[in-house]
This record gives structure tokens, C-alpha cells and sequence, in this order.
């Protein structure tokens, strides 16, 4: 029986049908796009932090209303994708509050780049530029995802990233085309995050998982794909405003068609995101717990209120 | 807010015995959302997708029909335009808020990119 549906299930696959929150699907089709629904959701939650922390001290009543917005889409965005972990999760028996306690909890991780510090402006305009750049990119890729409703809902979260990468790219040009302590802080913040960057894509190795989710088509680009295709659009421009990368072996190999780079500290940067012990990890979950219990009395009052109007 | 809808205007009450306005959704293509095009009068949810199959699917392609009952439909009032009211200027929300980028990136002898462009470059070669 199970095997009929299997087979049923990856001639679909094939074909490339889209399949649907109510269709059959393997255990393990399921349990691999609700892990990395899951994570990307909780990502663009905890990646709201490090920016929310400048709104108060955006340098112009422009930049506070912008970096707000996307504050707010990134919110948005984590809202829509915990809806479609959720109806994949139902079956198991587990909820929407399981997958938020998830994030306090340790279950569930976060991208290693929402672990770091923002200690200057330049790094809320690097956050905007390269950090959405950079997922700009893995999300593109999952566009045309096997899963119908992780791909409809990702078309509408690539239509508010491209004012994300406008708005990114505006803070840079600015800072840039400022005076030299403009430039300079520019500068230490790309230092800071551009190991993070290259980390951000995944060990070049192809993992087991990785292999079975291209089989199912939930992906189809190998995180060294993508980390190639981030260096290809963003180095030329790094270099264009004229800010140096800290990497003294990276070059473009005419013969590979490849950048070749120094590779980051896998371990290092993996154990951040492993135990959450990166520089901010531990005060940004505190934070996120915080909202979450402070804010219980609201959803209770609102499931009061609906039962009250339904007498 | 409101529910227990009268949608477009018209009487929640069907106007046949027994049957009920269904509201009709049709998804064109697996990637796109379920769109609003009309609505129908039958006396079951199967029979009105029956019905909406045959009145809004007869050509051009559908790979999925939705049909909701009139009265389960929740909607915003259709004279209230504080509901969408806009306080001020938000172009700064907007791609077209930053059409200066481009001029920008000219003078650093680069290029403003766009999100095609990159969707053309990740998901094609
Ligand atoms: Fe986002
Ligand atoms: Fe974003």
C-alpha cells in the first residue's frame, strides 16, 4: 500500500507537480521541509533583532521609517512561513506554540548570522545589503520547491525583498559615497561579517539530507551553487564602492569558472548555532521569551473574546 | 470586520429554497494563489463545485477549485476607507522610493541589480 503511494508520490515528484499540505507524502518528505520551513521561519523572526536594535537610532527620520518596514515585513514573513510549518507539523501532533518554544528551547535553530553582534550603523546597512543579499539568494533558489504552499508564500516574500535589497543598498551607497570616517566604518563592519556571510550558505560538502531533498525536489541548488552565485553578484560591487575584502586568497579562477576563498571557521561559526553561543544568541532568545510570555494574556483574552461572541 | 457576509451587496439570503450562494475561487496554476471570480447557487458544497466547474472553468486552465459559503466569508465594509487609510507617504516601503540607487551605483562604476534579475541568474544556469 505504502509502496503504491510512494511511487504514486515520486511519479508526481517527476512530473514536477506541486504537492499539497492535505496530500500524501513520505514521512521523511515531510519531516525534511518542515525542518527547514521551520528553521527559515524562526530565522527571519530572530533575524528582526539585530536590526530592531537600531530603529531608535537610525540617523534620519527616512532610514527609522524604512529599516521599520523591514522590521516589520521580516516579522511578516516569519508569520506566513510558521502557517505552512504548521499544517506540516499537524500530523505529529505538534502546534504553532511548540514551534515558537522551539526557539527558546533550543529544538529549533537559527541562521549563524542573526547570533552576531550590530554594534554600528554600517552594520544595520550590511545586514540590508549583503545578509538579505545573501538569502535573497537561497531563497530564490527554492522558488520552484516541489511543496505548493512553501513556494507560493516564498514568491510573495521574494516580491518584499527586493525593497529590502533596495533599502540595503541605499544605506551603503550612502555611507560610501560619505567622508572617510563614513567609509572606514563601512569597512570594520564588512570585516566583521564576511566569514558569517560565507558561512551562511552551508558546508560545501552535499549532506545526505541535502542530496534526498534535490531527489524530492524541495531544492535544487547545492549550497556551494549559491555561495558562488552570492560571490559572482556581490564582489564586484563590494569592490566597486571601494571597500577591501578581508580575504586575501579570494579570486576568480577563469579556468574553473570559481572563486576560490579562504574557507570559514565550519567549526567555530557551526557551534554558534549548534548551542547558541554567539555573541548575542543568549540575550536575543531571553528577548524573544520575554515577548512571548509577556504577550500570553493578549492570546488568551482574544480565544475569551471569540468564545464570547459566539454565545 | 464583519461575517455572516452580505459580499458585494447582496442579501445573504439565497434566493432558492434549499440552496445556498457559494463564493468561487480558481487556482490557474499550482503557483498561484486561489482567485476570486464570482459566485454560484447550489444546494451543497459538491454541487456547487459542480456548477463552478461548469460556469467559471470551461476554458483557460484551473487546477483547483474552492467554493465558500457566502455567509462564512468575513469581510471589510465596502464604505469603510479608514480601514486601508495610508497617514502619509510610504514610498520609503517601496523599490520606488530608491530609484536613486541607480544613479548611485553609476558613479561607483557598478550596476543597481534587481530582483529578476537575480530570480533569472539562481533559478535558470
Ligand atoms: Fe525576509
Ligand atoms: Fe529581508
Amino acid at each position: 500500500m505504502t509502496q503504491t503511494l510512494y511511487t504514486r508520490f515520486m511519479a508526481r515528484i517527476e512530473r514536477g507537480e506541486k504537492i499539497e499540505a492535505a496530500d500524501w507524502m513520505p514521512d521523511d518528505y515531510r519531516q525534511l521541509l518542515l525542518r527547514l520551513i521551520h528553521m527559515h521561519a524562526v530565522s527571519e523572526i530572530m533575524g528582526a533583532y539585530p536590526e530592531k536594535e537600531w530603529v531608535p537610532r537610525a540617523p534620519t527620520l527616512r532610514r527609522k521609517l524604512s529599516l521599520m518596514a523591514k522590521v516589520q515585513d521580516e516579522i511578516g514573513h516569519g508569520q506566513l512561513l510558521l502557517r505552512v510549518a504548521e499544517d506540516l507539523a499537524e500530523p505529529l501532533g505538534r502546534t504553532r506554540d511548540d514551534l515558537m518554544r522551539d526557539v527558546m528551547t533550543g529544538r529549533v535553530k537559527f541562521h549563524n548570522v542573526f547570533h552576531l553582534e550590530a554594534p554600528t550603523w554600517a552594520d544595520a546597512g550590511i545586514i540590508g545589503w549583503l545578509v538579505d543579499g545573501a538569502a535573497i539568494i537561497t531563497q530564490t533558489a527554492l522558488l520552484d520547491c516541489s511543496y505548493g504552499p512553501y513556494a507560493r508564500v516564498l514568491r510573495r516574500i521574494c516580491a518584499e525583498e527586493s525593497f529590502h535589497m533596495q533599502h540595503g543598498e541605499s544605506i551603503i551607497l550612502t555611507l560610501a559615497e560619505g567622508t572617510p570616517a563614513q567609509r572606514e566604518m563601512l569597512q570594520e563592519a564588512l570585516e566583521r561579517w564576511w566569514e558569517a556571510l560565507l558561512f551562511f550558505f552551508g558546508p560545501p560538502e552535499v549532506t545526505a539530507s541535502a542530496r534526498k531533498m534535490m531527489e524530492y525536489r524541495i531544492r535544487s541548488r547545492t549550497n556551494e551553487e549559491l555561495r558562488q552565485k552570492f560571490l559572482s553578484r556581490y564582489v564586484p560591487r563590494i569592490r566597486a564602492v571601494g571597500l577591501r575584502i578581508p580575504d586575501s586568497r579570494l579570486r576568480f579562477d577563469e579556468e574553473t569558472g570559481r572563486w576560490t576563498y579562504t574557507e570559514p571557521d565550519w567549526e567555530r561559526l557551526g557551534r554558534m548555532v549548534r548551542e547558541n553561543d554567539g555573541p548575542k544568541s543568549r540575550e536575543r532568545i531571553g528577548l524573544r521569551r520575554r515577548a512571548h510570555e509577556e504577550q500570553a494574556w493578549v492570546r488568551d483574552a482574544l480565544v475569551r473574546a471569540g468564545h464570547a461572541a459566539m454565545v | 470586520m464583519r461575517s455572516g457576509g452580505v459580499a458585494n451587496g447582496a442579501g445573504a439570503a439565497a434566493s432558492r429554497p434549499g440552496h445556498e450562494v457559494y463564493e468561487v475561487f480558481v487556482q490557474s496554476s499550482a503557483l498561484e494563489p486561489h482567485t476570486h471570480v464570482g459566485s454560484v447557487l447550489a444546494p451543497s458544497a459538491e454541487w456547487a463545485l459542480q456548477v463552478a466547474r461548469e460556469n467559471f472553468a470551461r476554458r483557460g486552465t484551473a487546477v483547483n477549485l474552492w467554493v465558500v459559503r457566502r455567509r462564512d466569508i468575513a469581510a471589510t465594509p465596502a464604505d469603510d476607507g479608514d480601514f486601508f487609510v495610508r497617514e502619509f507617504d510610504r514610498t520609503y516601503r517601496e523599490v520606488s522610493g530608491y530609484s536613486d540607487n541607480a544613479r548611485r551605483w553609476k558613479r561607483f562604476k557598478a550596476r543597481a541589480m534587481t530582483m529578476d534579475e537575480v530570480m533569472d541568474d539562481v533559478r535558470g544556469g
